[in-house]
């Protein structure tokens, strides 16, 4: 990224290359519209273009460029959320489960629904970004021991709802914490 | 699970399984894992969620992300830079602080309206518009609210003149030049009484509060305009207090065709700081009376002929004395009734309030410092009361109205932000 900020025009096509599965992986799980996950992940890396030559490595380009991402997620939802609450549009459904991949993700994306914003988060940024706590901590915000008990706690709750999904929901059990994502 | 049955936290564990854990701990962990089953049975909990976790797979990225992305990139690379497509104009991109300067500056911005419009209302009318809208010049006098059609001081005045020789002797000149107009209109032939004319006769009241700079020759102003004008004050009262501005407040009495004339001089000892006209039309009233009064008279000298023309009984002759005595004490009644009238159409009444503009002395004498230290501290442990109790009867007395307004206004908005952070938490 340095390189490319620098003026080196290919040195961009590598990063990309590393990183558009993976950070399409973070909005594809977070986003229930597959086509709104394509629309932010191609965004993300827009806004990244944009701000080259501006960027300083003070952290791994991996952590900055999840941090873009999640601006871009949160302005998303802001969006959304606005759009559905004061101008009556309905917020992006989600797709029908057909196939059995596509009934795993429906699964899936239905057990981590049921977790609280911040626990849910958390896990997925460790499970599926495979960031370290530190990385979380700075991410989000948090206390590095804060990550470490919520990431805990996600992974109980979803251990149950997966293991026994109609029987108890027990991601409740943990939901009393406030709402900050 | 409990640290006294475990020497390590389920997180620890969690931990170790994340690869966090410095080696010495991981060690221990690893160590305390293999002897209890329960916590290899956490392990496994944990182990099993991230494995089902990981079949929760993600399609591969379209080509049109990427061939997007990569011309970008080529036109970055080229030294063009795309413009940011998020706008300042859209409030579906605002964040909380755009929503709180947005919020804050249309309050502020309602605040200051309702202040500039209460200080434009409210502001006291000014002199010079006033003087200049009810007294264009000395000829045309004005009436104020009650201001009648043009030919209408000339009528009065006229009227007037015919009906009192004082008047025509206060204003001959001008009613030397109204006269001919309602002699005329007469044709000649003699009218029941004077008074009788078909004009209106108006009763005239001005009030007038001047804020004067010398309040020493304001006062001699007025006597000699009082003098000028063949005017009387019925009433007046001076206050001269310490420490507080010289005021006078007078009811004075001016001939009516020298009104115009005497207010614009009035108007000159100092600011007008509140002006008012008003005429009352007496002309029904006093046609009944003189009607009433005709009548009265007539029927008196019906029984004064009876009286003299008729012999009767003592009796009858000490009736007819009482009837003529009664009916002589309601000409006399309405007589006065009818000059105190005439009087009040003929002199025009003028409430006058004059106040000196007070500038403080230095050298006034003050109270010792002690006394007034102990003055302004008292008197700041009134205001004090005073503002805590008028804020406990502003919640006492508008509180409820405010509640209700609060629910009706807060409710919808409470129910607005809540759908939003349901909604955001759910996307």
């Amino acid at each position: 990224m340095t390189a490319f900020s620098r003026g080196q025009a290919d040195a961009f096509s590598p990063l990309f290359l590393r990183y558009k599965q993976p950070l399409f992986g973070f909005f594809h799980r977070r986003v229930a519209d597959p086509a709104q996950a394509e629309e932010l992940t191609q965004e993300t890396f827009l806004a990244v273009l944009r701000a080259a030559a501006r960027y300083r490595q003070s952290a791994l380009f991996r952590t900055y460029l999840y941090a873009v991402g999640f601006k871009i997620l949160r302005a998303y939802r802001r969006k959304a959320a606005f759009r559905a609450t004061f101008l009556g549009e309905q917020p992006p459904g989600r797709e029908p489960a057909i196939g059995s991949a596509i009934e795993t993700q429906a699964l899936m994306r239905e057990a981590v629904g049921k977790l609280e914003g911040l626990d849910r988060e958390v896990l997925l940024l460790r499970e599926f970004e495979q960031l370290s706590y530190a990385e979380i901590a700075g991410l989000l915000g948090l206390p590095l021991n804060t990550v470490r008990s919520r990431l805990f706690r996600a992974r109980m709750a979803l251990h149950d709802l997966l293991a026994a999904p109609a029987s108890r929901p027990a991601a409740q059990e943990f939901a009393h914490f406030k709402e900050r994502l | 699970m409990n640290t006294a049955a475990h020497p390590v936290a389920p997180e620890e564990i969690m931990a170790f399984l994340d690869g966090e854990l410095a080696p010495t701990e991981a060690q221990a962990v690893a160590g305390h894992l293999g002897r209890c089953a329960e916590c290899a049975g956490l392990a496994g909990k944990l182990r099993a969620t991230s494995g089902w976790l990981a079949q929760w797979a993600v399609p591969p990225v379209p080509s049109s992300v990427e061939e997007a992305v990569m011309r970008q990139a080529a036109q970055v690379a080229a030294g063009h830079i795309p413009a940011r497509p998020r706008s300042f104009f859209n409030p579906s991109m605002w964040g909380w602080k755009q929503w709180a300067l947005g919020g804050g500056g249309v309050m502020a911005a309602a605040v200051i309206l309702l202040v500039v419009s209460s200080a434009i209302f409210f502001r006291p009318v000014r002199q010079a518009e006033m003087a200049q809208q009810v007294a264009p010049s000395p000829e045309a006098e004005g009436y104020g609210s009650t201001r009648q059609p043009n030919d209408q001081p000339a009528v009065v005045k006229g009227k007037l003149a015919a009906g009192s020789a004082a008047v025509t002797q206060f204003d001959s000149l001008q009613a030397a030049r109204y006269l001919p107009e309602t002699r005329a209109g007469g044709g000649g032939a003699p009218l029941p009484t004077p008074q009788a004319a078909a004009a209106p006769m108006i009763a005239r009241t001005v009030s007038l509060t001047i804020v004067v700079k010398d309040f020493a020759a304001a006062r001699a102003s007025l006597d000699s305009i009082l003098l000028r004008h063949r005017g009387y004050a019925a009433q007046l009262t001076a206050a001269t207090q310490e420490n507080a501005p010289r005021s006078l407040q007078a009811s004075l009495r001016i001939p009516a065709p020298e009104l115009a004339a005497a207010l614009a001089e009035l108007k000159t000892l100092g600011r007008v700081q509140n002006e008012s006209q008003s005429g009352e039309e007496v002309t029904q009233q006093h046609t009944d009376l003189v009607a009433r009064l005709q009548n009265s008279r007539e029927t008196e000298e019906r029984l004064r002929a009876i009286l003299e023309q008729r012999t009767g009984k003592i009796e009858d002759v000490l009736q007819v004395e009482e009837e003529i005595a009664r009916v002589r004490g309601e000409i006399e009644q309405m007589e006065a009734e009818q000059q105190a009238l005439e009087h009040r159409v003929e002199f025009a009444s003028v409430d006058l309030q004059l106040t000196e503009e007070y500038k403080a002395e230095l050298n006034s004498p003050s109270g010792s410092v002690w006394n007034r230290l102990r003055n302004a501290f008292v008197a700041g442990l009134r205001n004090a009361a005073e503002t805590i109790l008028g804020i406990v009867l502003f919640l006492e007395e508008d509180g409820p109205v405010l509640l209700i307004w609060l629910a009706i206004l807060g409710l919808p908005v409470f129910l607005l932000v809540r759908r939003y952070r349901r909604m955001r938490a759910r996307l």
